[in-house]
This record gives C-alpha cells, sequence and structure tokens, in this order.
C-alpha cells in the first residue's frame, strides 16, 4: 500500500506545474539571477591600480626624489598607480572626464587636487604624507648629524613590509556567497508548498480529495508519511539540482566538507517540508491564505537572514535578536551552510543544526496531534 | 461602459496583492534613503576615509601606543570580543575590513633591530587593506630609520620623533565635481519603480487580459449589443485609468523620497522616463496577459520576468558594478534603457538639446520596447482568434 500510494502521490506531484514552479524554477532562476548581479560587486572593493597625473612642470622635473618615488610606485605588478604626465590643463580635464582620480602637482609639499573624497583618493594623499614625512624625517636627521648622509640614503633604501597576512583558519571573508546560502536555505523553506498540500488533502474538512481518502481503508498516518515521503523525494531531488546548480555551474564555493553540505540540505528540506504541513494543519483558512502565510513567514525568515541585505543578519539579528537568531529556519540553515565555509571546527554548525533539528520536530510533532485521530460527523 | 466597469472592478479584486509590491516598495526606499543620508556628509573639505579596523595588541608599550595614535587618523577603532570566530565574524560581514594584531614582545624585538612582522587578517586584495598596510609600514619604516640613523634613542624620544615628522601632510585641494557621482543614491525611487510599478502594471494588465480570454466571457461580450470597436475601446480606456493611477501613486512617492529635487529641471525628464515606461509596463502586461493563460502563471511569469530585469539592469544593484555581459544581456530589456536614462537624467546639469540627447535617445528606446510589445500582442491575439 506503502508503494501505491507513494508511487501515485509522486505523479500527483510532479503534474503541479505551479508547486514545481515555485519550487524549483524559482529557486534555480533567483540563483542565476544573483550571480548576475552580485559576481561582479566584489571588484569594487578589490584594490585596483589607481589612474593618477602629475604635472609635469619644472618642479617636477628637478626634482628627483619625487620623481623617482612616484615612478617607484607605477612600476612593476603590485604598483598603485598608473602615472600619466600631463599639463595643469590637461590634468583637470583628465580629473573633469573621470579618467584619473586625481592629479599631483609637485612641491614643498606636494598638492593633490581631487573632485571627491574617497578610498582612492586617501591612498594618493597618504602615498604624499608618506614623501613629505620622509623628508622630513631625513632633514631632521641630517640636522642632528650632517656627516651620516650616505648612512641616511642607505637606510631609506631599506623600506620593509612589516604586516603579514595570517594564515586562514577557514575559506576567505568573501561575503558573496551568502547570499547564495540563503537563497538556498529559503529554497528548502519552500518545500513547506509540498507540505501544506500533504496535510490539505488529508483533513476531509478542506479537500474533496481529502474526504476521498479518508474513507479508504488505509491508515491516516500511513497515507499521509506514504505521500509525504514522495514530496520529501521530489523536494530533495530538486534541492540537490540547485545545489549542484549553484556549485558547479555558478561555482560557489560551499568550503571542503561537501558531506555536511549534503545533509544541511536534507535537514532544511524536511524542515520547509513539515513546517508546511504544520501551518496547513493548524490554519483551517483558505489555501490563499495558508500560502501567504508561508510566503510571508519565509520571506521575512530570509529577509532577517540576510538575503536582501546582509547587515540585516550581522548586526541586527545575531546581535539584538537572539531569540529570532535561534528560531528562525531560514537563518539557521544559511549560518549553518556559512559555518561549513568558514570556519574549520564545526561547534557553531553542530549549535545551527541542534536548533534546527528540534524545530522539527517540533513542527512533525505539532502536525500530528493536530491531523491525529480526527473524525467528521458530517462532511 | 459595462465593459469599463468590468476591468476596474478585477482591478480593485487585485488590489491586496499590488499592495504589497507597494509596501516592498517603501521599505527598500526607507532604508536606502536612511543609509545614504548616512553617507553624504562630507562637504566641501576633503576628508581621510578611515576604514573600520580591529587593534589587538599583545603589549602595551609607547611605540604601539603611537601605532594606534597614528592609526586614529586612517581607522576607526572597533572592539571586538577576544574570540577568534566572533574576529572572524566581524570581518565576513565587514564590521571590520582588517585586523592588526601586534605580538607580545614586539616592541622590544623592533627596538634591538630584529626581524619581526604584525600579524592582519583582512579583506584579501582590498583597497582599504592596502590604505592601511600603507600607513602602518610608513610609521614602523620611519621608526626604523631613526633607530638606524640616530644611534641610542629611547623609546619615548623615538615616539617623539615620529609625531613631529608624521604629522606632516600633502596639500589637497577638492573641486567642485562636474556631475553628480552618487547616481545611485540620487534616483534610486525612481529607478526602483521598474520593481514595483512594473509589477503592479503586469499583474493588473494580465488579469484584465486572462479574464477576456476567457472563452465564455469573449463570447457573451460578442453577442452583447455592445460593439466590439467599444468593447476593445472601453478596455483600453480602463488599462489607461489604470496605468495613469498606478503612476501618479508611485510619483507621489518618488516625491516623497526625493523632496529637496522635485522643483528641479531633472524631475521633468525623470518623469517624463517614468510616464513612458508606464506605458512599456502597460504593454507588457498586455503581451504577458495575451501569452500566458490562469492567473498562477501569470504571477509566476511576472516575477521571474520583472524580477529578473531589475536584478541585471542595475535596479537592486548599482549598475556600475555590474559585468558587461550582465549589462549587453540587460540591454534586450526597457529596464535597462529606463535606468540608463534615469542615472542620466539625475547627472544633467545644462538642459541644451545637445545635453539632454542621450536622456531623450533612451527614452524613445522604451517608446520602441512598448510599441514592439503592443504590436506583438495584437498580433498573437489575431492568430488566436482565427485559430
Amino acid at each position: 500500500m506503502f508503494v501505491h500510494i507513494f508511487a501515485n502521490r509522486l505523479r500527483c506531484l510532479l503534474r503541479d506545474r505551479e508547486t514545481m514552479f515555485w519550487t524549483f524554477m524559482f529557486p534555480l532562476a533567483l540563483a542565476l539571477f544573483f550571480y548576475m548581479s552580485l559576481s561582479n560587486v566584489g571588484k569594487g572593493e578589490a584594490f585596483q591600480e589607481i589612474d593618477v597625473a602629475v604635472v609635469n612642470d619644472s618642479w617636477y622635473q628637478e626634482n628627483q626624489f619625487f620623481r623617482t618615488a612616484l615612478e617607484e610606485a607605477s612600476r612593476g605588478d603590485d604598483r598603485l598607480f598608473n602615472l600619466t604626465l600631463a599639463t595643469g590643463e590637461e590634468a583637470r580635464k583628465l580629473l573633469d572626464d573621470g579618467k584619473i582620480k586625481g592629479y599631483i602637482i609637485a612641491g614643498d609639499p606636494p598638492q593633490l587636487i581631487v573632485n571627491e573624497s574617497g578610498i582612492y583618493q586617501s591612498i594618493i594623499k597618504s602615498f604624499l604624507d608618506n614623501y613629505t614625512q620622509t623628508f622630513r624625517a631625513v632633514e631632521k636627521v641630517l640636522e642632528n648629524d650632517p656627516r651620516i648622509y650616505q648612512e641616511v640614503f642607505d637606510s631609506l633604501g631599506n623600506r620593509k613590509n612589516y604586516v603579514k597576512e595570517a594564515p586562514a583558519a577557514g575559506g576567505k571573508p568573501d561575503n558573496l556567497v551568502y547570499y547564495f546560502y540563503t537563497l538556498i536555505a529559503m529554497a528548502c523553506m519552500y518545500g513547506s508548498f509540498f507540505g501544506m498540500r500533504e496535510a490539505t488533502d488529508i483533513q476531509a474538512d478542506i479537500t474533496p480529495l481529502a474526504a476521498r481518502i479518508n474513507i479508504a481503508p488505509v491508515h491516516k498516518l500511513k497515507a499521509f508519511l506514504s505521500s509525504t515521503c514522495a514530496a520529501l523525494l521530489i523536494h530533495l531531488s530538486e534541492m540537490m539540482i540547485l545545489l549542484a546548480f549553484i556549485r558547479y555551474v555558478l561555482n560557489i564555493d560551499f568550503g571542503p566538507r561537501a558531506g555536511y553540505v549534503l545533509l544541511t540540505t536534507v535537514i532544511g528540506s524536511i524542515t520547509g517540508v513539515f513546517f508546511g504541513a504544520f501551518v496547513s494543519a493548524v490554519v483551517k483558512k483558505s489555501e490563499g491564505i495558508k500560502v501567504g502565510i508561508l510566503i510571508g513567514v519565509t520571506m521575512i525568515g530570509s529577509c532577517l537572514a540576510g538575503m536582501m541585505y546582509i547587515d540585516m543578519k550581522y548586526i541586527i539579528l545575531s546581535k539584538n535578536l537572539p531569540f529570532l537568531y535561534w528560531t528562525n529556519p531560514v537563518n539557521l540553515l544559511s549560518d549553518a551552510f556559512y559555518c561549513l565555509y568558514y570556519f574549520d571546527n564545526l561547534n557553531r554548525y553542530a549549535l545551527n543544526i541542534g536548533a534546527l533539528s528540534c524545530i522539527t520536530v517540533l513542527f512533525c510533532a505539532l502536525t500530528y496531534l493536530f491531523i491525529r485521530r480526527r473524525k467528521y460527523a458530517s462532511l | 461602459m459595462q465593459v469599463y466597469k468590468l476591468c476596474l472592478k478585477i482591478i480593485k479584486k487585485n488590489i491586496p496583492v499590488m499592495l504589497i509590491y507597494i509596501f516592498i516598495y517603501l521599505s527598500v526606499s526607507i532604508v536606502v534613503t536612511l543609509s545614504s543620508s548616512r553617507q553624504n556628509n562630507t562637504g566641501n573639505d576633503f576628508t581621510d576615509t578611515k576604514a573600520n579596523i580591529a587593534f589587538i595588541s599583545g603589549e602595551e608599550t609607547p611605540l604601539i601606543e603611537g601605532l594606534r595614535k597614528e592609526l586614529g587618523r586612517q581607522a576607526n577603532f572597533i572592539n571586538l570580543p577576544d574570540k577568534k570566530e566572533a574576529q572572524q565574524d566581524a570581518l565576513f560581514f565587514r564590521e571590520v575590513v582588517y585586523i592588526l594584531r601586534i605580538p607580545e614582545g614586539f616592541t622590544q624585538k623592533f627596538m634591538a633591530g630584529e626581524e619581526v612582522h604584525l600579524e592582519k587578517n583582512s579583506v584579501p586584495d582590498s583597497a582599504k587593506a592596502a590604505y592601511i598596510d600603507l600607513a602602518v609600514d610608513q610609521y614602523l619604516n620611519t621608526a626604523r630609520f631613526f633607530l638606524s640613523t640616530m644611534g641610542d634613542v629611547t623609546q619615548e624620544s623615538l615616539v617623539k620623533y615620529l609625531d613631529d615628522v608624521l604629522s606632516q601632510e600633502a596639500d589637497v585641494k577638492l573641486m567642485p565635481a562636474p556631475a553628480k557621482t552618487d547616481v545611485y543614491g540620487l534616483v534610486f525611487s525612481y529607478n526602483y519603480m521598474a520593481y514595483s510599478l512594473s509589477s503592479i502594471l503586469v499583474l493588473g494588465m494580465a488579469a484584465i487580459m486572462a479574464a477576456f480570454n476567457n472563452r465564455d466571457l469573449r463570447n457573451r461580450v460578442s453577442c452583447s449589443p455592445v460593439r466590439e470597436t467599444a468593447a476593445n475601446l472601453q478596455i483600453f480606456l480602463a488599462s489607461l485609468t489604470f496605468a495613469g493611477v498606478a503612476w501618479l501613486t508611485q510619483i507621489a512617492f518618488c516625491f516623497f523620497f526625493d523632496i529637496e529635487n522635485v522643483l528641479t529641471m531633472n524631475t521633468v525628464y525623470l518623469l517624463l522616463n517614468s510616464l513612458v515606461f508606464t506605458v512599456c509596463g502597460t504593454a507588457m502586461g498586455f503581451l504577458i496577459g495575451s501569452v500566458v493563460k490562469g492567473n498562477e502563471a501569470i504571477s509566476a511569469v511576472t516575477n521571474v520576468v520583472v524580477l529578473g530585469s531589475c536584478f541585471i539592469c542595475g535596479v537592486f544593484v548599482p549598475a556600475q558594478l555590474l559585468g558587461e555581459t550582465t549589462l549587453r544581456i540587460a540591454s534586450f530589456t526597457p529596464t535597462y534603457w529606463f535606468v540608463k536614462a534615469n542615472n542620466q537624467a539625475a547627472q544633467l546639469t545644462q538642459f541644451d538639446l545637445s545635453s539632454v540627447r542621450l536622456v531623450l535617445s533612451d527614452t524613445a528606446v522604451i517608446v520602441c520596447f512598448a510599441l514592439a510589445f503592443f504590436a506583438l500582442s495584437l498580433v498573437i491575439r489575431k492568430v488566436r482568434r482565427f485559430s
């Protein structure tokens, strides 16, 4: 009997094009849109050589130290600047046309002309500050003892990099991956559409189909479990395709622990399906209202988990709303993926999965309590 | 005017769904307006950018205190809990972009001329990390320079020298920018219309069309005393009323969020763009309603088409941050031209024909899209009628 209900339910659900769209095609499309719009955003943060001009006047030509410093900073693969020599007017035009971030007029102190404040303008200023400061340091030392001229210039050539990147314990701090994790978490919760159908189609006072199933000589729980297994199988298959698409087509990193990623998805899928079943069992209203509740809760959960604005999770949820942090399944799921990607230990991951499992068990138990032994005097 | 009234009834039935989009528009606009008002405080003087960093020191010495003080010009210090996980979290979510760790015994080794290093965790290859690196290296290289050239120097006098030398600054002159550069914040309320207004228009138009696609209803209208031309005219009028009301509502919200620029010439061009885009959105709704059957399918198609175009055209993410390929694909949608025209209209400082030509040419492309959608839907309806 299990196989019979399971197989027929499978066919039934696969023919439900609307649910298939929202649980499968929509997350796939959203992942693609995320990728197309976000894949370049990280580059905005990355350092790019700064386009800068210097006014090629007699001061610049005669001041060999300044010229050398600027040329050194504009040479090699790890250079700071892409340097252009220009007249004052040309430099101004380049700045107005947005082709350079600023231009330098050599002098004592050197002058920087910019048309906005920003990180690149600040880096150019830092470079000029450094030059001025070094020059002042040399003056100070030579004032003290003019005989050590050669020593001073030897010492100037020994500039070092004093800061070293500490070895990373996990993944790179590339926060764009997090948006995809929230998307997978949201897609897991969209499994609730399947769960809602299963719980609706077992309550005889809601649909005629459920009334038909209720008079069949099959235990209600058995019928519910068989059809829920079919729903879970479909949703899990959809989630695996979504994971594969995000990992292998869009090339989003999930860290080295693939097994745990799959486990998280499976638990997420079960949570989603039973969340839908729970809402459907508790809310005795029309299907439209149930769908509204499911979408509303999932979208608010996704928003709080940082799907639309990442600070929402970190600043608002993590620091100020710990209760919502631990009771929001979308947050727990996306945080679990994040832990697998970013941390080398599994402590926080285990906490997330523990909390998620508790929520899932609660959904299962409440659904069972609401739909068990329900008899109808008249339909 | 029975047909006209029926159309309005259909629209009224869909108002709760449309309100969701207005609610989303309002929430996002409030968040963006608040965050952009926080950022626009530069004034007429150049201000050094400050990066958020965590400064974790294993020792407290005059040299390290001097470094902290010097870095204060380039950095805001953020206190983080003394837990590795919390620090990693702060870096991932950009509460800080740089974590600088000074190991215990650093000063002693540095003063003795030994090879020593500081440790950092930073957003790899980021401009802000390069900025802080530059400042730290300058401080320690200058200190090393004094140590190697001035013989016996105590830590206190070294810090004094550094204080004196590192207070030197280059002269920075801030020229007025020829164009407004923060376009995204400036026209966000207009650009975001591409999501809310499009969704509302497509949903409403598609709902009307879907109702009239119903075979029984079509037959009922055909056998009624109302002539087909009159019925079509009434549908057209109802669509016009619906689109007009939707546009006015949306514009009222835009004015509210951009109140200080309402009386500028830029707003006139932004209004023109939005009006043309409204016509295009209506035509798109007409097309979707002619092609797609069923309310569920309409909602699915609306979500994918409108959401997708907003993602790739610079509505949700500023266009300058999108990849070249993405923008090339986006140029096949009217939303791309709408956003482009808005961005250009917001930057206008002169309003002669040569300056506004770029805006108007983008607006013309939106008109072409509207005509194409409308023509295509007419062809589809004609073919269906004869099939």
